[in-house]
């Protein structure tokens, strides 16, 4: 139910997908975390997204990659509702988490973000907040106040987002304090305090260097053992890095969702290869 | 298919010289197969000698074309239809390399046997030697065009080679027991056709990965019925 307080993830059967991408038919049968039916946005009169239809596998990766413009930010917006924030945003279609409608009037959108947990661009620790609150702030929103609880999701969320060997000791410091690649962890460890089903990261690696990237990607690759993540990028090695599924948006269109290896070696679609192989127009 | 052209104009600068790198190299190979085969026809010394300098080239060759290779993996992080023109030509070199190791054990035979009185059998090898040719050439082509089918009839052509080679090998078998005088030459011989054969494998080898670079498709250790 989406309006119950501390929705546990669906447990789905765990494998390690890292070392061996799943192809075209093992997608098939994979579980779906996300089904996005027929979904189009507006910002005012412009249509950004247009009738997209995706099916985001469970406990893997899906990239979503496309030039600048082309939806992609957008269209995992509506996956949390979080173009509800921005005025004269306009959404049709459904998009359902785990067979749930995310749209269905009596959902509350606060509740979606809990379970659709997103990172941005540009990491965004609260200034005025310790380490350690930063972790803690979207527990303490949902109203849960015993310590002890909070202290093992501090430490857990930290540990999972592979920043506590690097913190502990300082989680009373100011979040800015950090790094800018210890920072993105922070609010990835942020976000897996309200234990998301679908973590969104849009373009977490654009502003950092090569190895706090890598850092991120490894724990991307640790945390889809239990997440389903969806990435959107610019860095067509990365998406080939860390996704197992590839999704490529153009002029707010899917042109076409497939298993990475296949997307990068033999896409389906000539808009495909002329992009990923930078031939675009 | 005009290929349109990639935006960062020294990508398709560094893939045409790849490009060009493999088509000296197959040139320079067809030359190499094409004057040791007539310095064994005509016994001319000379050409087997050129034939066995242009080894050197080619081997130079193979490892600007590695150079290449590695080159466009490192700076551009080619993907899809890029990647495997990229892996198929660094794949394709090594082969066009044992065509030319293949016409230079040619020459050196055909100049052993030039040192003795002509062998009529040596027509024998003709045919071979043109139906192995054609393969090469053929499959260079299917490369550079893209062609699949063509390439998928080069590798059919294969077993063609292999009944001519072992066709002409029974001969000289039985002209060694005939005329023991002659039997370095004939073995010589019986060599050299086992060269071309091999060229032939090579040719396949080449094909195969024509047609992974135009169509993805990996037709490696198939059934000839599945290929074609």
């Amino acid at each position: 139910m989406l309006t119950q307080v501390m929705p546990q993830p669906q447990v789905v059967e765990d494998r390690d997908r890292a070392a061996i991408p799943p192809s075209d038919a093992e997608a098939e049968s994979l579980p779906m975390a996300v089904q996005a039916k027929n979904v189009s946005m507006w910002y005012g009169a412009k249509r950004a997204v247009d009738n997209v239809t995706m099916d985001i596998p469970a406990k893997a990766v899906t990239a979503i990659i496309g030039p600048s413009g082309c939806g992609k930010s957008t269209f995992i917006r509506a996956l949390n509702r979080m173009h509800e924030l921005v005025p004269h945003t306009r959404v049709e279609g459904t998009v359902l988490l785990n067979g749930e409608n995310l749209y269905s009037s009596d959902v509350d959108p606060a509740i979606v973000r809990r379970r659709v947990g997103m990172v941005f661009q540009k990491s965004n620790p609260f200034p005025t907040m310790s380490i350690g609150e930063n972790v803690i702030v979207g527990l303490r929103l949902n109203g849960v106040r015993d310590r002890k609880f909070l202290n093992e999701h501090l430490e857990k969320s930290l540990r999972m987002a592979a920043l506590w060997d690097e913190v502990k000791d300082d989680l009373h410091k100011s979040g800015t304090s950090l790094s800018g690649g210890q920072q993105q962890r922070l609010c990835i460890a942020r976000a897996l305090a309200v234990e998301p089903e679908v973590i969104l990261m849009d373009e977490p690696c654009s502003a950092l260097d090569p190895i706090a990237t890598a850092k991120i990607e490894e724990l991307i690759q640790d945390l889809k053992k239990h997440y389903t993540i969806v990435i959107v990028t610019h860095n067509m090695q990365q998406a080939g890095r860390v996704s197992d599924f590839t999704a490529f948006l153009y002029m707010g269109r899917l042109i076409e969702f497939g298993a990475t290896t296949k997307i990068f070696t033999n896409p389906g679609q000539k808009q495909t290869e002329d992009y990923i192989t930078g031939r675009f127009g | 298919m005009v290929i349109p052209k990639h935006i960062l104009g020294t990508f398709d600068e560094a893939l045409g010289a790849l490009r060009n790198d493999l088509l000296m190299m197959a040139g320079l190979a067809e030359r190499s197969l094409d004057r040791a085969i007539n310095g064994l026809l005509q016994r001319d010394d000379d050409l087997c000698a050129n034939a066995i300098a242009d080894d050197e080239e080619i081997d130079q060759l193979e490892k600007q074309i590695d150079k290449d290779g590695f080159e466009i993996l490192v700076r551009y992080q080619p993907v899809a239809s890029d990647l495997r023109r990229v892996i198929s030509a660094m794949k394709l070199s090594p082969n066009i390399e044992r065509v030319a190791d293949q016409a230079t054990n040619i020459a050196k035979r055909a100049r052993k046997l030039n040192r003795h009185p002509p062998l009529p059998e040596v027509q024998l090898i003709v045919p071979i030697q043109a139906h192995a040719l054609s393969m090469f050439k053929d499959s260079i082509d299917a490369f550079v065009r893209e062609d699949v089918e063509l390439a998928r009839a080069v590798v059919s052509r294969d077993q063609q080679l292999d009944d001519m080679k072992r066709s002409a090998n029974r001969q000289l078998t039985e002209r060694m027991v005939q005329d023991r005088d002659q039997l370095r030459g004939y073995l010589n011989l019986i060599l050299i056709s086992r060269c071309l054969e091999r060229v032939g494998d090579h040719a396949t080898n080449i094909a195969e990965d024509a047609v992974y670079a135009a169509a993805a498709e990996d037709i490696r250790h198939q059934t000839l019925t599945a290929v074609v």
